[in-house]
């Protein structure tokens, strides 16, 4: 893989932490504000002041995939037709609204109802955005791209990426919290821990369904199989090892030690892991999405 | 609007001297690595023991003279962000040197390899079928090259009339992807896209 793709792997796992992030907050966040008071305020907004310089790496990484970099804002005239103009307009948007929301959060400008709808416009726009970063890559003559399993898996990535994340966020507020408000914190990890544990099953179904559809197709699409599990195997078993141990094992534990009080270390190592090994697993995975590839015809 | 104009190879004549595509190289310039037209040679078959001898029984080889199509469906034109990428009247597909952001995308997606980036200047470059020569009345550089003859130029319909429709040799993929606007002479044991179950040799140098 050459440089000028690492340059999208960073770009696309930047941008789905982000998105991620910025969704699974939203959730969040409705929850907490069920409880009342600034919780919600104190325990989402670290996150949040991180969507946007998170955003703002992942479009300077892009720009190094770029032959003429300067020339970045004519990449939106084929909007009608191009997916890639899609993603960079859906893009800025999100980035807009995110600078936007934050800055509303922030300084506490305007009434909590018109937050919280920017918040939600902001994450449907990170919604959208991930979306399209998966369908710029549904074109006809690569068919290990070409699969419904592109864009889920982009997305079940960015969830499983979001959810972890906002679980290490959750439990680095945890010294600061009230005795009463402690069980309402580890109510939504557990929530996040069970999120985690089902967006690994969907990507447990997807992933041996589109094994199974490349096997099928031949030529260009055999060829991207054969170099998936051999010359990248190990790469391809570590994956999945890292994310069955992140998502799964680790999330499971975070699960049962958020049950028991007074477990706060035992917390936090294991949300910061299962984040680690979650953004670690999906970074690896994008690496063999790049790396293998084939095009059909010359 | 102009008619569509289109390649011609035949498969027969050609004997893979590649003068094309270095003609194509010269007149247009292009770097280390950007080649516009391209000689795949493409070979197949086995050899057979018989009594403890090879002999060679369905063994063959032929080569393709490819560059950009000049397709009535560019896939290229469709996934370019910018509208770099556009068709002119009589069909030649052009990238604009100054809107080309350099992306890469339509190398992904153009099932020819037409599409090349020039590292000199940073953008994507491909195949204009010598338009200014075109639009002098002249022929491209490749066509004019053949020492065998094997190539002409102009419009499709004309080019079908005389020649016939197939457009579909192996290594080249399905035509109906991208429908381009060319035509192929087979010969005796030209492969077609699906039926092909030989391979591409001499890697090196393509």
């Amino acid at each position: 893989m050459d440089t000028r793709e690492w340059a999208l792997l960073a770009f696309t796992i930047l941008g789905q932490t982000a998105a991620g992030l910025m969704i699974v907050l939203m959730i969040v966040r409705a929850y907490l504000a069920r409880a009342g008071g600034d919780l919600a305020d104190r325990l989402t907004n670290r996150p949040l002041f991180l969507v946007v310089p998170l955003m703002a790496l992942a479009l300077l990484a892009s720009l190094f995939h770029l032959g003429s970099p300067l020339n970045i804002a004519r990449a939106v005239p084929n909007i009608g037709y191009s997916w890639l103009s899609r993603e960079v307009v859906i893009a800025v948007a999100f980035v807009i609204f995110a600078a936007l929301y934050t800055y509303l959060q922030w300084r506490k400008v305007g009434s909590e109802s018109l937050r919280t709808a920017i918040g939600w416009i902001t994450a449907l726009l990170a919604l959208a955005y991930i979306y399209a970063m998966g369908m710029v890559y549904m074109i006809a003559t690569q068919p290990a791209w070409n699969t419904l399993a592109t864009p889920v898996t982009f997305i079940v990535g960015s969830l499983l990426i979001g959810s972890l994340g906002m679980a290490a966020a959750l439990v680095m507020g945890h010294a600061g919290l009230k005795k009463t408000e402690t069980p309402i914190v580890n109510n939504v990890l557990q929530g996040l821990a069970i999120s985690a544990i089902v967006l690994l099953g969907i990507e447990f179904v997807v992933l041996p369904l589109y094994l199974a559809y490349l096997a099928t197709q031949g030529g260009a699409a055999l060829q991207s199989l054969n170099m998936m599990i051999g010359l990248y195997g190990f790469v391809f078993f570590l994956r999945l090892l890292t994310l069955f141990v992140g998502a799964g094992v680790l999330a499971a534990y975070l699960y049962r030690n958020a049950a028991v009080a007074d477990k706060e270390q035992t917390l936090a190592t294991l949300a910061y892991s299962a984040f680690a090994l979650a953004l670690i697993g999906e970074a690896m995975g994008r690496f063999i999405f790049y790396a293998t590839h084939y095009r059909i015809g010359l | 609007m102009a008619k569509q104009l289109a390649f011609y190879v035949d498969i027969n004549k050609c004997s893979g001297c590649k003068a094309c595509q270095i003609a194509c190289k010269d007149r247009s310039n292009l770097p280390v690595g950007v080649r516009w037209r391209k000689v795949f040679q493409y070979e197949g078959g086995e050899w057979v023991d018989q009594n403890g001898q090879m002999i060679p029984s369905s063994v063959y080889t032929y080569s393709v003279s490819s560059a950009c199509m000049h397709c009535k469906k560019p896939i290229c034109m469709d996934v370019c962000p910018t509208s770099a990428i556009s068709k002119r009247n009589d069909g030649i597909v052009l990238i604009n040197a100054d809107m080309c952001i350099g992306c890469r995308y339509c190398s992904w997606a153009c099932p020819y390899g037409a599409p090349q980036f020039n590292e000199e200047l940073n953008v994507m470059t491909k195949c204009d079928m010598c338009q200014d020569l075109v639009d002098k009345g002249e022929r491209p550089a490749c066509v004019e090259s053949c020492p065998y003859r094997a190539m002409d130029f102009g419009p499709l319909d004309e080019i079908r009339e005389k020649y016939g429709t197939f457009a579909d040799p192996a290594p080249l993929p399905d035509p109906a992807i991208t429908e381009p606007a060319v035509v192929y002479k087979p010969n005796k044991i030209t492969k077609s896209s699906r039926s092909g179950d030989g391979r591409l040799m001499n890697l090196e140098e393509l």
